[in-house]
Formats: structure tokens, C-alpha cells, sequence
């Protein structure tokens, strides 16, 4: 990236088969305008996260990494989202713990019917990300 | 104070009798006063075992060592082994049946209390002993007795003991067949968590700049990972050793293979390692130490596991090693989790 481009945050988010990547779809179709800055990885629970994902996509250089999945009681397998809240909120409290920024970890609960909500979690996100500028902490040296 | 020869005679009751296979326990090592890890066969070489402040190490390891040569060599255990277990290695007995590692009845644990003490911590003592180093070490009430070569000098436990036995609240085995010592659980030395209280006092830029140092240390020579005995999977995520080279595997095929964590000792590639290691102990780490005594290069890791640990106790009243037959903190959950943090 040259120096006249504006730092442009990447997200990579992780979504979840049956909420949150329907959601996604719905922003899409529905033509809501939200930051292009996230990739959309589609996995098939928001409980079947590792925290390798995460960790891995810091590692290849993402500035935030998005979990979401569908609200709580509406699990396609009845209690991954439940297992997900449990896991990634560890996954958080390390992150913290060792000194990274809070902000580069979000997680959410977007359902197939909320379009709009995915918009403003993209949305929020980019912005607080903005601020914090490029990730270097856990970004691989050598690739 | 438990008395060696009951150890001695609990140890060799069992083996003549033909209870037990054998028994893990310590003997004198060979490393000044330190003592090293035994496994005894013969009621004969029970008088070799002792129990010192130097008995550092968590035998529950052995176990782990034990099931796996077992499975190895495709055989089955006619009797149990026996084990010499403090309330730590106890505790990661637990863990380990509760992940059916192995059954209760395959294992007979003899229980040492730690009483009000614990293990002695190295650079702690060097300063105590004023250069001079110590030969042998005993427990005398809530003293440690060291011998050097300019005598016997007693030392109150406190003030030598490893950070881990001082914050220690359960030096009592709750599980076992047979017991010595006295029951004090719930002891308090020093407050538990108290180092890590300290460190997270400091705000997230001076937290980085800590761990940046730490981790640009590691030279990745694993040792952390050997001495845990709840690291036991055959194939780690750090190394992919199944990966099967056969005369048509292509080189991209080779270079594709999945590595989620490289071996090369970067600062990146570290943290990924120590922060999934944690991620992995999460709930089952039993606070042993162990990991930080092995470090070559002197990583502060309980920070980092006691941290899960807390966050376990806390946020989900979840205590790794207290109960055989509940869930583990990572596959169970309760429906009022903290979920605050979601949006």
C-alpha cells in the first residue's frame, strides 16, 4: 500500500451458515450500502470457531476478525452459539490480556432477517477500527 | 508432617501384596538436592522413594507416559499403577479421568499433603543461601532444612517456596486411595491470583510491550509442552507429523498442507503457539507450574494460564480437577453466561 492510499482496516468474518451469512445476503440484496472492508468466511456454526481461526487470521495480517452467528436460542444445533459465547469470550480475554486492542475482536448475533443489523455491525466495526490503524502485534513476520 | 517411611511402607504394602504394577513417585536425583521421578517395580526399591520440598515435579505426567506405551505396545493393564501425588497432581488426575484419559480403577493414588508448604523455588533459595549450594533439602514443619556445605541452615517455607504453593489453595489430594498428612485445604500463604493481579493492573500498551519481550525470547524447545501432562495429544497442532509422504505426493501438495502454527521461533508464530496452548489448558489447566520451572528462558506461562483460570472460576464457577464425572469447561455452558460482550 503506498503512502497516498488511506489505511483501509480488513476484517475477516467469520459467519455462520444459517444466521449470519443469510444475514449478509440480505444486506446484500437488500441493497444496503456498508463497508466493503470485510470477507465473509462461511462456517457452519459459530460454535465450530477455533480459536486458530482467529488467531490465524490475525496472523496472515487481518486488523479484525468478526464472529457472528445466530442469537442465542436459535442454534441450528441447538447450543453452538452457546458453546461459541463461552470459547470466544476466553479467546477475547487473551487477546486483551497480552495487550491487544479490544476492538480487534468483535463478536455478534445477526439473524437471516436482520440485513440491516449486519450493515451497522460492518459499520461500527470499520470505525472503531480506523483509529486503531494497521495490526502489526500478531501479524507473521515471515510469511 | 508426613514421616518418609509411610511413604516407603504404603508403597512396598502395595507392591508386595500385588496390588499395583508399580509405583510413581521421587527419588534423590543425581542434580544436587533435587529430586527426580521413579517409577518402583519391587517392594525392595520402595526405600528409594522420598518426599522433599524439591519433589517439583507433577507425576501425574508419568501417567500419561504409562497409557501411552501401553497403548503402544497394544497391551492391557492387568492391576493399576500406583502414584505418589501431591494436591496439584492430583488435581491433573482428575482432569485426566474426567477426559477418560483413564478409568479410576486404573490408577491407586497415594495422597501427600503439602500442609502449610510446598516446593522450593530455585532462584528464590539461591538468594537465602548466600552462594553456597544446598545438598539436600527437608521439610521441618513450616520451615525447609537445607543441608550446604557450611551446615544445616533452616529457612522459614514462605520465603523460598515457588510463587504457584504460596498462592496455592489446595494442597490437600481430595482424590485418592490413601492419604498422608494433614487436610488443609483452603490454606491461604498468599492471596490467590496475586501475580497476576499485579501484572493486570498495567494497562493494555505496557501488557504488550511485556509479552512482546517475552515471547521474542522463546526458542521454541517445547519443554512446556513435554512437562504438561494434559499436553497428550499424539499429534500436536504445531507439528503435523501425520502427514503422509508417499511416492506420489506432489510438492504442493507438500507445501499446502495445513500449518496453522510454523515451527520457526518468531515473535508471531510464538504468540500463536503459547496463546492456543492456553487456549488448549483452558479449564484444565490445574496450576502446576511446571511449565514456568521448565523454561529455559524463564517465561512467566502461569501468567498466561492463570488468567483462563480466573476467568473460569469467575465468570463460569468453573474449577479444573474438582470433580471426575462433571463437564469440561469448554463443552458445557449455562444460560447465563456472560454474553454482554456480543453485540
Amino acid at each position: 500500500m503506498s503512502e497516498q492510499q488511506a489505511y483501509e482496516p480488513k476484517i475477516v468474518a467469520f459467519l455462520c451458515k444459517w444466521c449470519s451469512s443469510a444475514g449478509s445476503d440480505l444486506a446484500g440484496v437488500s441493497r444496503i450500502q456498508y463497508p466493503a472492508n470485510a470477507t465473509p468466511i462461511t462456517v457452519p456454526c459459530s460454535g465450530s470457531v477455533s480459536p486458530m481461526y482467529i488467531l490465524s487470521a490475525f496472523k496472515k495480517g487481518a486488523d479484525g476478525v468478526l464472529v457472528s452467528g445466530c442469537h442465542i436460542g436459535d442454534c441450528h444445533y441447538m447450543e453452538g452459539n452457546f458453546l461459541a459465547r463461552r470459547k470466544l469470550h476466553l479467546v477475547k480475554e487473551l487477546l486483551g490480556f497480552i495487550g491487544v486492542e479490544e476492538n480487534r475482536f468483535r463478536m455478534s448475533w445477526v439473524s437471516a432477517a436482520e440485513g440491516g443489523k449486519y450493515a451497522q455491525v460492518v459499520k461500527d466495526f470499520v470505525e472503531d477500527l480506523r483509529p486503531l490503524g494497521p495490526q502489526e502485534k500478531l501479524k507473521a513476520q515471515r510469511t | 508432617m508426613i514421616n518418609i517411611q509411610d511413604i516407603r511402607d504404603t508403597a512396598k504394602d502395595l507392591l508386595a501384596k500385588g496390588e499395583v504394577r508399580g509405583v510413581i513417585g521421587w527419588k534423590a536425583g543425581t542434580r544436587g538436592m533435587d529430586a527426580e521421578p521413579v517409577v518402583i517395580t519391587a517392594p525392595e526399591q520402595a526405600d528409594e522413594l522420598v518426599w522433599d520440598p524439591t519433589c517439583y515435579h507433577n507425576l501425574a505426567l508419568y501417567l500419561v507416559e504409562d497409557r501411552k506405551f501401553l497403548a503402544h505396545a497394544r497391551k492391557n493393564a492387568d492391576k493399576p499403577i500406583g502414584i505418589v501425588a501431591k494436591g496439584c497432581d492430583a488435581r491433573a488426575i482428575v482432569v485426566l479421568m474426567q477426559e477418560n484419559y483413564f478409568k479410576r480403577e486404573d490408577v491407586y493414588i497415594i495422597g501427600v499433603s503439602c500442609e502449610n508448604t510446598g516446593v522450593v523455588a530455585e532462584h528464590k533459595l539461591a538468594r537465602q543461601l548466600s552462594g553456597f549450594a544446598a545438598s539436600a533439602a527437608a521439610f521441618a514443619g513450616d520451615e525447609f532444612s537445607f543441608t550446604t556445605a557450611k551446615g544445616e541452615k533452616k529457612v522459614p517455607a514462605r520465603e523460598v517456596m515457588a510463587d504457584r504453593c504460596l498462592e496455592c489453595r489446595n494442597p490437600f489430594p481430595k482424590e485418592h486411595n490413601a492419604t498422608l498428612g494433614e487436610d488443609k485445604t483452603g490454606r491461604t500463604l498468599a492471596a490467590p491470583f496475586a501475580a497476576l493481579a499485579k501484572f493486570e493492573a498495567q494497562g493494555g500498551g505496557e501488557r504488550w510491550d511485556f509479552w512482546e519481550r517475552q515471547f521474542d525470547r522463546c526458542i521454541r524447545c517445547f519443554a512446556c509442552r513435554s512437562v504438561c501432562p494434559m499436553c497428550y495429544c499424539d499429534e500436536c497442532v504445531v507439528d503435523s507429523i501425520e502427514m503422509k509422504v508417499l511416492p506420489d505426493t506432489t510438492a504442493e501438495e507438500k507445501a499446502n498442507r495445513i500449518r496453522w502454527i510454523e515451527r520457526s521461533a518468531d515473535r508471531s508464530e510464538n504468540i500463536t503457539y503459547h496463546m492456543t496452548r492456553a487456549m488448549h489448558l483452558a479449564g484444565r489447566c490445574v496450576d502446576c507450574g511446571e511449565c514456568e520451572r521448565v523454561c529455559p528462558v524463564n517465561i512467566p506461562l502461569r501468567l498466561l494460564n492463570n488468567k483462563m483460570e480466573r476467568e473460569a472460576r469467575e465468570r463460569f464457577g468453573y474449577e479444573p480437577g474438582a470433580s471426575i464425572g462433571g463437564p469440561s469447561l469448554v463443552a458445557s455452558f449455562r444460560d447465563d453466561d456472560p454474553g454482554d460482550f456480543i453485540r
